[in-house]
């Protein structure tokens, strides 16, 4: 399809363009019903019903949201860096748009299939974090200060166990393509590497377990890097107002808002490439044609973005010191013997 | 004909126009009545104390050195990670000598106690001591 | 100059549909500002809570001003808090809107003629959109207050002779 689109502007950078703002198309309408979903999901948990009033059991109630953060007036406070407050949403939406550009939504779609896959994606998410940080600077507010300095800390803190996660099957894999890493794992539910990948069955099982600490540690540490909750201690509410948007209202704060969701679907999808396959169809040949990668890529992305959901409205929120505890003290040591075995495993058959 | 970074630079700027657009779109919308107490800094209700860029706790400090270290490390696997099937047992050992020098820096920071997080330790009042300072 | 800022002399087709997409826009998100002053925050806690569950308006606790729509004033306003009400509806993001709810804030309530410490009405310093009345007025009553004030944003119109 990216082929098909650059074909059609022949000598223009139309064609590009127009590859580059296909995932819009995507993130606008997945925050839409993620925003719904999770709402909805709250409510049920809690023996409630949630939005009744707007459509169809409130399925118009995003938009109303959306509408109604236009029309709210956007205050810069007196006393706030005007000017990097107004650069730090753009920072957080920059930051994570621009992820979205190694993506592999299918095999003719990625908007980048950049070698350096992995490696760019670890990197790239850090303008995130400098933009939280700035915008908590940038307020002069005590909370948001504080909110911004612990999501700095926090989201640093678990890019350890992520990485070293990551680099364990990179090791695997040999490569840091997250286009090629799918191609690899289209063989059928157990080529996905979480099943030890496309490999004899005696290397396979060895893998199996490590595999799955691996996901483990990886599903964990995502969670603190997008800061929700059990990890949510830059927003939380009863200590911190809300964190580093304390002083952003209307649409810089719906930025703020679309960007931690669309965040959210980039550390699912990440998740979904290196250890569920990708696009990859789990019945092998079957059912994997042009459109239904896209369908499977989305569908896994989706399932992961709900177990955080579940997570978020099961589990109480952790205190700095267990934090600091569990990225520190498990998951980086579980990461680092897992990461050793790995390279035993692969290095001897 | 655009390179891979080529096209991940239109991204970077795909993104900034969909923000701008975002701003640009709720300026039409939003109402402008702004007077001082509008603009002052939120602090629950009161009065702001102070100047709001207060001192940290160093512990933040600490953790951005730690990170630092680890990050570099991560820095230098990645590509190790790439290649190291065609070198064989020669890299791993090698990484693995680079991973124990760290590791033993790890257990040293680790043993020093600088993975903790600081936290108040709380006073509990006994009551055969307070029996004591009273007698 | 927003188009929230104008007042139009004639209405046409376009203002009038816009002002109602807006308006339900406003109507149905409704933002709830999450602090409670005296016992009628009980009753709006247990107005969020799953027997009554306000969410179903849209309404939403958010901890800071900036992004709340609708201050519910629940409770005996002392006038050491009046002065912290007030400026916490300034740092509010327009456009905004007040419930009042309970006797203490309407007018004082059982506080009305003794009560040297109580504000005798929150409309004293903010301007109030609807009244609750009750001590305290029983979750449904707070829900027939929002109704009241999605009607009143309902009614909004940005053409002079209509408004």
């Amino acid at each position: 399809m990216a082929e098909w689109i650059l074909s059609q502007f022949p000598d223009s950078i139309l064609g590009y363009v127009i590859i580059g703002a296909l995932p819009l198309l995507f993130i606008l309408p997945y925050a839409l019903v993620t925003i719904y979903l999770e709402m909805k999901m709250a409510a049920h948990m809690q023996d409630r019903v949630a939005y009744m009033r707007t459509g169809w059991h409130g399925t118009l109630q995003p938009f109303a949201d959306i509408l109604k953060l236009l029309q709210k007036e956007d205050i810069i406070p007196t006393a706030a860096d005007k000017f990097l407050f107004i650069l730090a949403p753009y920072l957080v939406f920059i930051g994570t748009y621009a992820t979205f550009a190694v993506l592999p939504f299918s095999s003719q779609y990625a908007g980048s299939e950049l070698y350096l896959g992995i490696y760019y994606v670890i990197a790239v998410s850090s303008i995130t974090v400098v933009g939280i940080l700035m915008s908590g600077w940038a307020s002069n507010n005590k909370w948001s200060l504080f909110g911004a300095l612990r999501a700095a800390a926090q989201i640093v803190s678990y890019e350890i166990p992520t990485a070293l996660a990551l680099i364990s099957v990179v090791m695997v894999a040999g490569t840091m393509n997250l286009q090629v890493l799918s191609q690899q794992q289209s063989g059928g539910i157990f080529d996905w590497y979480i099943f030890g990948g496309p490999f004899p069955i005696v290397k396979k099982l060895l893998l199996i377990p490590i595999m799955f600490v691996l996901f483990l540690i990886q599903l964990t540490a995502s969670m603190a890097e997008v800061n929700r909750t059990p990890f949510d201690i830059p927003e939380a509410e009863s200590e911190l107002v809300q964190g580093y948007n304390t002083e952003y209202s209307g649409m810089k704060f719906a930025i703020f808002y679309l960007a931690e969701y669309a965040n959210l679907f980039v550390v699912s999808a990440i998740t979904v490439v290196v250890f569920f396959g990708g696009w990859a169809s789990p019945f092998g040949n079957y059912l994997n044609s042009g459109g239904w990668e896209l369908f499977w890529f989305v569908l896994k992305g989706m399932f992961f973005v709900s177990i955080n959901i579940w997570l978020r409205w099961t589990l109480p929120r952790l205190r700095v010191d267990q934090l600091m505890y569990v990225s520190w003290k498990v998951l980086t040591p579980f990461a680092l013997v897992c990461m050793i075995l790995v390279g035993l495993i692969v290095v001897s058959f | 004909m655009l390179t891979d970074f080529g096209r991940i630079f239109i991204f970077f700027i795909v993104g900034a126009i969909f923000t701008a657009g975002g701003l640009m779109t709720s300026w039409l919308f939003r109402p402008k009545r702004y007077y001082p107490q509008k603009l002052s800094t939120y602090e629950c209700g009161e009065e702001p104390i102070g100047d709001s860029r207060v001192k940290i706790n160093v512990r933040f400090y600490v953790v951005a050195l730690i990170f630092v270290v680890f990050e570099v490390e991560v820095l230098f696997i990645f590509p190790w990670a790439l290649i190291f099937q065609k070198v064989g047992m020669f890299a791993y050992l090698e990484m693995l000598f680079f991973l124990l020098i760290l590791i033993v820096g790890y257990a040293y920071v680790w043993a020093k106690g600088d993975l903790d997080w600081d936290k108040p330790i709380p006073v509990i009042p006994q009551l055969s001591k307070l029996l004591n300072n009273k007698s | 100059m927003g188009l929230l800022d104008k007042q139009f002399e004639d209405g046409n087709i376009v203002i009038t549909s816009l002002d109602n997409l807006l308006n339900w826009a406003r109507l149905s998100s409704l933002w709830q500002m999450q602090f409670g002053l005296a016992c009628c925050a009980i009753e709006m806690m247990a107005a969020s809570a799953s027997n009554f569950d306000m969410m179903r308006f849209g309404v939403i606790p958010r901890a800071t001003p900036r992004q709340c729509d609708v201050m519910i004033v629940s409770g005996t306003v002392t006038l050491k808090m009046a002065s912290r009400i007030k400026r916490l509806y300034d740092q509010m993001s327009e456009p905004r809107y007040v419930i009042s709810m309970g006797s203490c804030s309407n007018c004082g309530g059982p506080y009305w003629e003794h009560g040297y410490h109580v504000l005798k009405g929150v409309d004293r310093i903010i301007p109030v959109d609807v009244y609750v009345p009750g001590c305290p007025p029983r979750p449904e009553a707070l829900l027939e207050g929002l109704i009241k004030l999605q009607e009143k944003v309902r009614n909004y119109s940005s053409v002079k002779s209509v408004a």
